[in-house]
C-alpha cells in the first residue's frame, strides 16, 4: 500500500505537465489578444488572393473519402490496442494465444483486402 | 477524509461533467468537440485513480485520439459553420429537469450501497499483463467476436461511402 501511494503520487508530475499543456496555448492566445493592436478594417477581413477578387466561402465541405480513411484509422487503432496486452502477456499464454491473434489479424486483413479491391485506398 | 485521491476525484469528476455541460451549451460544433475531449481526458484520469492504467491509455488513444478525429471529419463533412438553434419552450424544460432529477435519484439509490463483494486483488501490479491473461484465456470468444464487429464496421463504412461515390462524376471537389 505504501508503494502504491508512492507510485500514484508520481502522477503529480503528469498532472503538472497536463496543466502546462492546457495553460500554454491559453496564456499565449490571451496575451496575444491583450498586446496586439485592434484596428478592424473591411479590407483586412478578406481572404488573401494574389490578384483576383475572392469569392465563395474559403472553407468547403470535405470529400466523403476522408471519412473512410478516418474510420479505417479508428478500426486499426482498436486492433493495435488489442495487440498490446497480447504482447505483454504472450510469454505466459503460449501458442494458443498466437493462433487467436492470427485469427484476429486475418479477420481485419480480410477487411483491408476488401477495401483494397473496392479501390478505397486509391486516391480518386 | 480530504485525501489527495478524494480531491483528485472531485476535480476530475467536475472537469468531466463540465465538459459534458459545455458540449451541450456551446453553439459552435468545433468548440463542442474540444469540450468533449476534456471529458474524455478527465475520464482517463479517473481510470488512473482506479489503478486501471492500461484502460486510461486506451481511453486517451481511442477516445480523445481516434473518436475525436472521426467526429471532426463528420463535422467537416456536414455544415460545420452551423450553430445550434434557440432552445425550446418553458414547460418542456420543466419536464426535462424532472426527468434528470428522477434519473439522478434512481442512480443514487442504485449505486450508493452497492456491494460487489469482490475479492481484493493487486490491480495496479502489471496491469496490462493481467488484462492480457484474462482476455486471451477466459474471454476469448468475446475477443474474437470483436474482430468480426470491426470487420463489419469496416465493410459497412466502405459500402456506405461507395454508394455516394456513384455520383462522383457530377460534383468532384
Amino acid at each position: 500500500m505504501e508503494l502504491l501511494n508512492l507510485y500514484q503520487n508520481n502522477y503529480l508530475i503528469v498532472f503538472v505537465f497536463l496543466c502546462l499543456g492546457v495553460l500554454l496555448p491559453v496564456v499565449a492566445l490571451f496575451f496575444g489578444k491583450l498586446l496586439r493592436p485592434y484596428k478592424p478594417l473591411e479590407s483586412k477581413y478578406t481572404t488573401y488572393e494574389s490578384g483576383i477578387e475572392p469569392f465563395h466561402d474559403s472553407r468547403v465541405q470535405f470529400n466523403v473519402r476522408y471519412y473512410i480513411f478516418a474510420l479505417m484509422f479508428v478500426i486499426f487503432d482498436v486492433e493495435t490496442v488489442f495487440l498490446y496486452p497480447w504482447a505483454v502477456a504472450y510469454e505466459k499464454l503460449g501458442i494458443f494465444a498466437l493462433v487467436e491473434m492470427l485469427i484476429f489479424v486475418v479477420m481485419l486483413l480480410i477487411g483491408l483486402i476488401y477495401a483494397w479491391k473496392k479501390k478505397v485506398l486509391k486516391w480518386i | 477524509m480530504l485525501s489527495g485521491e478524494f480531491i483528485a476525484f472531485i476535480a476530475l469528476a467536475l472537469a468531466a461533467i463540465m465538459g459534458g455541460v459545455l458540449l451541450l451549451n456551446l453553439t459552435k460544433v468545433v468548440h463542442m468537440v474540444v469540450a468533449i475531449v476534456f471529458t474524455f481526458v478527465s475520464i482517463a484520469g479517473i481510470y488512473v485513480l482506479l489503478s486501471a492504467e492500461f484502460l486510461a491509455a486506451v481511453q486517451i488513444l481511442i477516445y480523445s485520439g481516434a473518436i475525436t478525429i472521426i467526429m471532426l471529419f463528420g463535422i467537416m463533412l456536414t455544415k460545420h459553420n452551423d450553430e445550434s438553434e434557440a432552445k425550446g419552450i418553458g414547460w418542456r424544460k420543466v419536464f426535462m429537469f424532472l426527468g434528470v432529477l428522477a434519473f439522478g435519484a434512481a442512480v443514487y439509490i442504485g449505486i450508493y450501497d452497492l456491494d460487489f463483494a469482490s475479492e481484493p486483488s493487486e490491480l495496479h501490479v502489471k496491469n496490462t499483463e493481467q488484462i492480457g491473461l484474462a482476455l486471451y484465456s477466459d474471454y476469448i470468444i468475446p475477443f474474437e467476436l470483436t474482430s468480426v464487429v470491426l470487420l463489419v464496421a469496416l465493410v459497412g463504412a466502405i459500402i456506405l461511402a461507395r454508394k455516394d461515390d456513384g455520383g462522383k462524376g457530377e460534383d468532384k471537389k
